[in-house]
């Protein structure tokens, strides 16, 4: 009996984590795409009007930030000072893949990120800047499209996960 | 005129790992006579250096010919300008746009590739295809022929103008002139304010605003600022006095130097030329000689070595005070 309730208890736990857990990814999502493009703007400014190297804007730009967005352009800075003979589009590439379970980011802003970090460091100031408004415009729009993905799923994830553990325990007695 | 270069911290961090490797290979003897690294795609390693060009080979060892010697790739050039730039070219348009990047240790490298035109005008450099590393000594001591005859008193020194063509010590002469009358010159002159324009940070080899270059304790730098601003913005802000710029040439420059020379600040110059009479005859920088604003000319040559100091030159009036025939004398090696 007390094996019984315990395993059911494990279930409903297990269900209930497995939705939460999904429904969190929809609950960051919008906030790293917030995060990075406040950085890109943050980067666009450090490039246009200090002329940073791109490490050192890269690093800058993050100030007001933390967690994996924070970690994801330090880990670039770190590979572009300690390595400076790899090109920023590669250490995007390089960073994005190590980091794919940390950052909640899906594969249209993974594009755009990973097109912004090619043009990096290699265009004059204008063009420097253009890319990166284009990046953050493209951003801004995929950011509404995860805030009512957000809206619509984070409740409807989580009372999935309540009900699965809850109906697989049902079956399982 | 040999001084020493910091190859682990100054060069081999801005060449791609495969150069800087084969470079770090070679015998002491070419690095410590070397005093240009030329890159070109597909073409041999070449270092020139004051007994001639050497090839290198791909073990690092002098090559015998072109054909034996190490071929820098595509590749080989692509990351060494990542190196030199940082990977922000966008920080370097001015400097693309001239021609030249400078990196620490004030070495100046020269590119050569696709001119990209816009109205007319270069726009930017792509598809770099030579690399030159002019490599840059400090020199201490550098000066010390010529300073009894840019010292007129305690604390007075006059207007001088360097004249010497490319690769004759113009820079280096101009750095240790800088650190003498920054320090003072015992018995003769005390130290003296400077502001110093280093539009190609090749004087100071200023990382991040700071000189790397021993300048002495009472140099005000401003880097990489155009000469005719820059002259202008430290007469008002920093109150030097004494101001001191490279290669001067432009309409600009020669405007802000009159401003200078009549605001009491004394200053010291340096041109591309081989003599008085050659600057004399040249748009702008001619009217500094012909208006006689000048006090001493020094003009150096690379015969028989770099670094030799061919005459000097009182401008008003006009005397030879020093000529190389009584006797060479060799900036550095005094």
């Amino acid at each position: 009996m007390w094996v019984k309730l315990i395993g059911c208890c494990l279930v409903i736990f297990t269900g209930t984590w497995g939705g939460f857990m999904i429904a969190a990814r929809y609950v960051e999502r919008p906030k790293q795409i917030r995060q990075l493009i406040g950085c890109i703007a943050s980067l666009g400014s450090y490039i246009n009007y200090a002329a940073l190297p791109l490490a050192e804007a890269l690093e800058r730009s993050t100030a007001t930030v933390d967690g994996p967005v924070r970690d994801f352009f330090t880990e670039i800075a770190t590979i572009i000072n300690t390595k400076g003979w790899v090109s920023p589009g590669q250490a995007f590439v390089e960073t994005l893949s190590k980091m794919q379970d940390k950052l909640a980011i899906y594969h249209p802003e993974r594009e755009i990120i990973l097109m912004l970090g090619a043009s990096l460091g290699a265009i004059d100031r204008n063009e420097q800047q253009k890319q990166l408004d284009l990046a953050k415009a493209e951003l801004e729009k995929i950011h509404r499209e995860a805030i009512v993905e957000r809206d619509q799923n984070v409740k409807m994830y989580r009372y999935l996960g309540v009900c699965a553990g809850l109906t697989t325990a049902i079956l399982l007695v | 005129m040999m001084g020493k270069i910091n190859w682990e911290h100054t060069v081999y961090p801005v060449l791609a790992p495969k150069l800087s490797q084969l470079i770090s290979a070679t015998a002491a003897r070419v690095r410590d006579q070397a005093m240009e690294i030329r890159l070109r795609i597909n073409r041999p390693l070449l270092v020139i250096t004051t007994g001639g060009g050497i090839f290198l080979g791909t073990d690092g060892k002098e090559a015998a010919v072109a054909r034996t010697a190490y071929h820098c790739s595509r590749d080989d050039l692509g990351q060494t300008m990542q190196l030199i730039s940082k990977n922000s070219l966008y920080a370097f348009e001015e400097e693309l746009k001239m021609g030249f990047l400078t990196v620490a240790g004030g070495h100046r490298i020269g590119l050569a590739g696709q001119a990209v035109l816009y109205n007319g005008q270069i726009k930017t450099l792509k598809n770099i295809s030579s690399l030159n590393f002019r490599l840059a000594r400090a020199v201490p001591a550098a000066a010390d022929i010529v300073i009894p005859y840019v010292i007129a008193g305690p604390r007075q020194i006059y207007n001088t103008l360097i004249i010497s063509p490319p690769r004759c010590g113009k820079t280096t002469l101009l750095r240790d002139l800088t650190r003498q009358i920054s320090n003072g010159v015992s018995g003769c002159c005390s130290g003296l304010e400077v502001g110093l324009v280093d539009e190609r940070s090749e004087i100071a080899a200023c990382i991040d605003g700071v000189p790397t270059a021993d300048l002495g304790p009472r140099v005000d730098v401003l880097d990489a600022c155009p000469k005719a601003e820059g002259l202008l913005m430290l007469i008002r802000s920093m109150a030097p006095e004494v101001i001191v710029t490279d290669e001067i040439g432009r309409a600009a420059d020669v405007m802000a130097l009159n401003e200078a020379l009549h605001a009491g600040v004394k200053v010291i110059a340096s041109v591309h030329g081989r003599d008085v009479n050659d600057i004399a005859s040249r748009p702008y920088v001619g009217e500094l000689i012909n208006q006689q604003y000048f006090d001493r000319y020094i003009i150096l040559t690379d015969r028989p070595v770099i670094g030799t100091v061919g005459e000097v030159i009182a401008g008003k009036p006009y005397k030879v005070l020093f000529r190389n025939e009584i006797g060479v004398k060799v900036c550095g090696l005094s």
